[in-house]
């Protein structure tokens, strides 16, 4: 019997490509300046992995999972997940500066811009149609998170104490976590040849 | 000034490490922090950055760039781009350190059913978050009947076809300089 394990297994998988440090640069340069609002870690997969193919699925999704789960903007984490694993610890800071620096320069122009001359210029109508889609965007969110993460009766009650806590009790997010990651732990809490009922 | 910059650097980067589901959840805070508490801005400038954060190219919580500017514009220019920079730094330095080393062990926890646990418990709260985040959006935004449909035209499109945003603010950005001055 054959011993070697091929060290790309499948055979579409050994058109993997592992990029130089420029090109890492250069592709979270891309991404920084073409991302706009949500949908940023799906667009991230389908260069890294579908167009460029530097990462196959199976090292890109445990990546994705590790983001979502950990506190932090999906895109910073992902950033340093794929430029760790592509190019060691500077990989991580070489992605994650990339994805930023253009950004920072338009973003503080644009503050600038709004600061010191917007804000009696008539240009300024536009912001109320664009804080309109922006609203819209976020109530999308809620839509889309919801989706994914009611699961019962009692996940709607945590959404919803969670709301709660902010709005009427005006208490900080890192505060509201402590009260309420206890809470959604021990309800989720992995359980033995059960499956969860409603009460 | 040099209070302002340890008050951005203290705010951003407790938020960063609570910014459990994406940044977006820490909205609430940031817009309780920025307005309420250290008066850097008012709810109606709030809301007008995180519109143009979200029109500008770039990751989406940028908004934080823009509130580290305007806490520190009435020290002049140089030190609202410092402003900026210490408050960027700050909400996405600590995290990524985080995903860094974290990104060692993950792969250790790949079998244990805490991980699929620890999941689902985050997410509703996260949904929770962006609801908070959302009304205080909406409380600013949507104060007349146009952009009340604006906003609903927007929701619906980002629900059921791939429109792209950005493309959806240029538009509603025109119909609201045409016919809402």
């Amino acid at each position: 019997m054959e011993r070697n394990t091929p060290p790309d297994s499948g055979p579409e998988a050994g058109a993997l490509v592992r990029p130089s440090m420029l090109e890492l640069a250069g592709l979270f340069v891309f991404i920084g300046l073409t991302s706009f609002g949500g949908g940023i870690t799906a667009y991230i997969r389908r260069l890294v992995v579908t167009q460029k193919r530097w990462l196959t699925d199976e090292e890109f999704l445990p990546g994705l999972g590790l983001v979502q789960l950990l506190p932090g903007a999906n895109v910073a984490g992902l950033a340093v997940y794929i430029g760790n694993h592509l190019k060691g610890p500077l990989g991580s800071a070489v992605a994650l500066s990339c994805l930023f620096i253009p950004p920072f320069v338009t973003t503080c122009a644009l503050g600038f811009l709004y600061f010191h001359a917007g804000q009696k210029a008539d240009g300024m109508a536009m912001l109320a149609g664009i804080t309109a889609v922006a609203c819209g965007l976020m109530a999308s969110m809620v839509f889309e998170a919801g989706q994914k993460s009611i699961k019962g009766v009692f996940d709607i009650i945590l959404i919803l104490i969670t709301f709660a806590l902010v709005r009427f009790a005006h208490l900080h997010v890192p505060v509201v976590i402590l009260i309420m990651a206890p809470l959604a732990l021990w309800w989720h809490r992995p359980r033995k040849n059960s499956t969860k009922e409603d009460a | 000034m040099n209070r302002v910059l340890l008050q951005l650097a203290g705010l951003f980067s407790a938020l960063s490490l609570s910014a459990f589901g994406g940044g977006k959840v820490v909205l609430p805070s940031m817009h309780q922090a920025a307005c309420g508490e250290y008066h850097w801005m008012s709810d109606q400038q709030f809301v007008d950055l995180f519109s143009i954060s979200m029109a500008a190219p770039g990751p989406s919580m940028m908004v934080v760039t823009l509130v580290g500017l305007k806490a520190c514009l009435p020290y002049g220019t140089a030190a609202a781009i410092l402003g900026a920079l210490v408050a960027t730094l700050a909400m996405f330095v600590p995290s990524s350190v985080l995903v860094y080393y974290a990104g060692n062990w993950w792969d250790h926890w790949k079998e244990s059913p805490w991980r699929h646990a620890v999941m689902d418990a985050i997410m509703p709260i996260s949904t929770g978050l962006i609801l908070a985040a959302t009304w205080i959006i909406a409380k600013t935004s949507i104060h007349s009947v146009p952009t009340a449909i604006m906003g609903l035209i927007a929701l619906f499109l980002m629900l059921f076809t791939k429109i792209n945003p950005v493309l959806m603010m240029a538009v509603a950005g025109a119909i609201s300089w045409g016919f809402l001055r």
